[in-house]
């Protein structure tokens, strides 16, 4: 049955085409003179298309079509006649020439977006705003309310739910590390991957929904079918660590390892029964809460047992160095190393895990020492004369009374990488402990420079050698020209106090040409360079293969 | 009219200016116009977000400072659109002296600023720059 008509003056076969594709319609002609007339009349119109160049005719139209709630589409034989339609407020508009799937969409878009005319645009912005409360628009996941009303008839048919709460933790990590972008990525590849997971195992007769909660958390609810027994508590446990295992390896496989070893998952679960009592809403939201409670018990054991593997690796020296170059951006040729301390236990191996545990259970001198110790080793081994060492410190690690009495042969090549994330709360006595430090020949990087915790006033304070640049403001720099005026800023700065810039987390061609031409010093980053193990002397490791852009 | 977009008929990116002043607004809608621009001009941000959708610019041109929702608040929502949002450009009109203005503008998703006052051969650079960028990210 054809019930719904598009009712047009126009004549193509493209348009027939065009019809074919929507589910149930049929096309009702008329002359464009005959067309307002026919908007009334033609039972079933339910789109117009119009394709006039005469602008009463096409008033009359689109106004006509409006007054009866009927959306409309013009097709645009030049500018004029699309900015008329514009101004008409019409819902959708196509050029002339456009293919059959074009037209379709636009019908397809005009009815979605068709409202009462009076109303046409407030209830147009509200709608944007309604669409964005319902689907996260990153992830493409539908919200709480949305999964809620999904599962209610289901859940009242048999009667429980399981109710799941993945809980992934230091996804804000990322975020303060690499930006906003990054993060919004890495949440887009999770929710992928959810999905991609839900897909394979859709034989199961039972339904999986999935829900994206706010930063970091998704919800799962696992409805059993009808007459198939819920999941046992070893099936859920064996499909929470497939999950786990499937969207690790995915962001892995995206965003690399240093990303994937950042963060953790932490899953709790519910049984939710059904009880005409109680307002089935609450009874999820309970259920949710309940599961959420779990996760974070599961977190707190998980982190007892981190402090546990930290005491035990710093009793045994348990922490090794990756040697990440640091290169001039003109001639590509090695100047330094970023010295990176990892774990040598699993759990411990991102360098962010390791002293946030540190942190937590103030064990920060002594996980601080030993990086240090481990480091500085290199410096003869590892690094070629001439080559500066770049070690991260601190600013606690000045009020170490062992920090000043490291044993450094030459510690004029040593560079002491101060990050600007850590507040500095007493300006006048650290830049005292620097001076010392400076005496002895270190020299100092603000490391997260422009990351916004710090102006360039406070940078100017801290006098330094060499200005590192916020990984937020190198990711994508190419096609952005704002963080191109922000390096821009800061490489005039830099040059005005004698001092070098570093871009690290450069990892594409394009982000690295674009600095080199804003005039940036030096250039770190997994486009050029891998941080490598000590075992491997960087002169006998092949160079990462340059592709030119 | 159809004469003034010549032979580029239909070629030329949409662009939608957003300014409360109308004089401004108009200023910049006939110098890129006749640069063969299809412009369509809004004057506040509920109506630029509310065209939007309907116009599919390529490209916006975004005063910060509007009375009711704010240059920063219409550029966040149209950079979230599922459809639009990841290949829009948007330049935003204001001054950003401050480091901070600068990182503030960043985390709305904008991708450019002109600085006003402005003249009108900066904003038209401008706004070919963008365009260029976005053709290459669309090609690659």
């Amino acid at each position: 049955m054809h019930n719904s008509v598009l009712l047009t003056d126009a004549n193509g076969p493209v348009l027939d085409q065009a019809v074919d594709h929507l589910e149930g319609w049929r096309i009702e002609r008329r002359p464009s003179e005959q067309l307002v007339a026919a908007i009334g009349t033609v039972e079933g119109t339910r789109a117009v298309y119009v394709c006039t160049s005469d602008p009463t005719l096409l008033r009359a139209t689109v106004e006509r079509a409006h007054a009866s709630g009927i959306p409309v589409v013009v097709e645009c034989d030049d500018e004029a006649v699309r900015r008329r339609a514009i101004e008409l407020r019409a819902e959708e508009w196509v050029l002339r020439g456009a293919s059959a799937e074009e037209i379709g969409a636009r019908i397809h878009g005009a009815l979605t977006r068709s409202v009462p005319s009076v109303a046409g645009m407030a209830d147009r912005v509200e709608r944007v705003e309604y669409e964005r409360m319902l689907h996260d628009s990153r992830t493409g996941l539908p919200t709480l309310p949305v999964m809620i009303e999904r599962s209610r008839q289901r859940f009242k048919e048999r009667g429980e739910i399981v109710v799941l709460y993945f809980n992934f933790v230091r996804y804000s990590k990322i975020e303060e590390i690499y930006g906003w972008e990054k993060l919004d990525a890495v949440l887009e590849t999770t929710a992928g991957a959810v999905r991609e997971f839900l897909d394979d195992s859709a034989p199961n007769p039972s339904r999986l929904m999935v829900s994206f909660m706010n930063d970091d958390d998704f919800i799962f609810f696992h409805v059993p079918a009808a007459g198939v027994p819920a999941a046992s508590d070893g099936e859920i446990t064996e499909m929470v660590a497939r999950l786990q295992r499937h969207v690790q390896s995915r962001i892995e496989s995206i965003h690399g390892e240093e990303i994937a070893a950042l963060f953790d998952i932490y899953v709790g679960r519910t049984h939710v029964y059904y009880n005409p009592k109680i307002r089935l809403e609450r009874l999820i939201y309970r259920g949710i809460r309940e599961a959420a409670q779990a996760a974070r018990s599961i977190e707190e054991r998980e982190r007892a047992r981190k402090v546990a593997d930290l005491r035990s690796s710093l009793r045994d020296g348990g922490v090794y160095v990756d040697y990440h170059p640091i290169v001039h951006a003109d001639t590509e040729e090695i100047f330094g190393y970023e010295a990176l301390a990892r774990g040598v236990m699993r759990s411990l191996r991102s360098p962010e895990v390791m002293f946030e545990v540190a942190e937590e259970a103030d064990l920060i001198w002594e996980l601080s020492r030993l990086c240090r110790q481990r480091a500085l080793e290199g410096l003869d081994s590892y690094l070629r004369p001439g080559e500066l060492l770049f070690i991260n410190v601190d600013p606690h690690d000045f009020s170490d009374p062992s920090f000043g009495e490291m044993e450094v042969k030459d510690p004029k090549r040593v560079v002491l990488e101060i990050t600007e994330r850590t507040a500095i709360k007493d300006y006048p006595k650290f830049r005292e402990r620097l001076r010392a430090f400076r005496e002895m020949g270190y020299r100092f990087a603000v490391d997260d420079a422009g990351s916004g915790y710090a102006g360039l006033g406070s940078i100017a304070n801290l006098e330094p050698d060499f200005i590192k640049l916020d990984i937020s403001l190198i990711n994508a720099i190419d096609t952005n020209f704002i963080k191109q005026n922000l390096v821009e800023t800061m490489v005039k700065f830099a040059n005005d106090h004698g001092a070098m810039v570093i871009a690290e987390g450069v990892e594409r061609a394009e982000e690295f040409m674009t600095v080199g031409n804003l005039g940036v010093h030096l250039v770190q980053g997994f486009f050029l360079h891998k941080p490598a193990h000590l075992a491997a002397p960087p002169h006998h490791r092949e160079r990462a293969a340059i592709k030119t852009a | 009219m159809a004469a003034a977009a010549g032979g580029k008929k239909g070629k030329m990116p949409a662009i939608l200016v957003v300014d409360d002043n109308r004089d401004n607004a108009d200023i910049i809608r006939q110098y890129l116009e006749i640069r063969g621009y299809p412009i369509t001009v809004a004057h506040s941000g509920e109506e630029a977000l509310a065209l939007f959708e309907t116009v599919r610019p390529a490209l916006v041109l975004l005063d910060v400072m509007m009375p009711g929702r704010d240059g920063w608040e219409v550029c966040r929502v149209m950079k979230q659109h599922p459809q639009l949002g990841k290949t829009v450009r948007i330049i935003m009109v204001t001054a950003l002296n401050e480091l901070d203005d600068k990182r503030e503008a960043l985390q709305t998703g904008a991708d450019d600023y002109v600085e006003k006052p402005f003249d009108l051969a900066t904003l038209a650079a401008t706004v070919q720059r963008n365009l260029a960028m976005q053709q290459t990210a669309l090609a690659s």
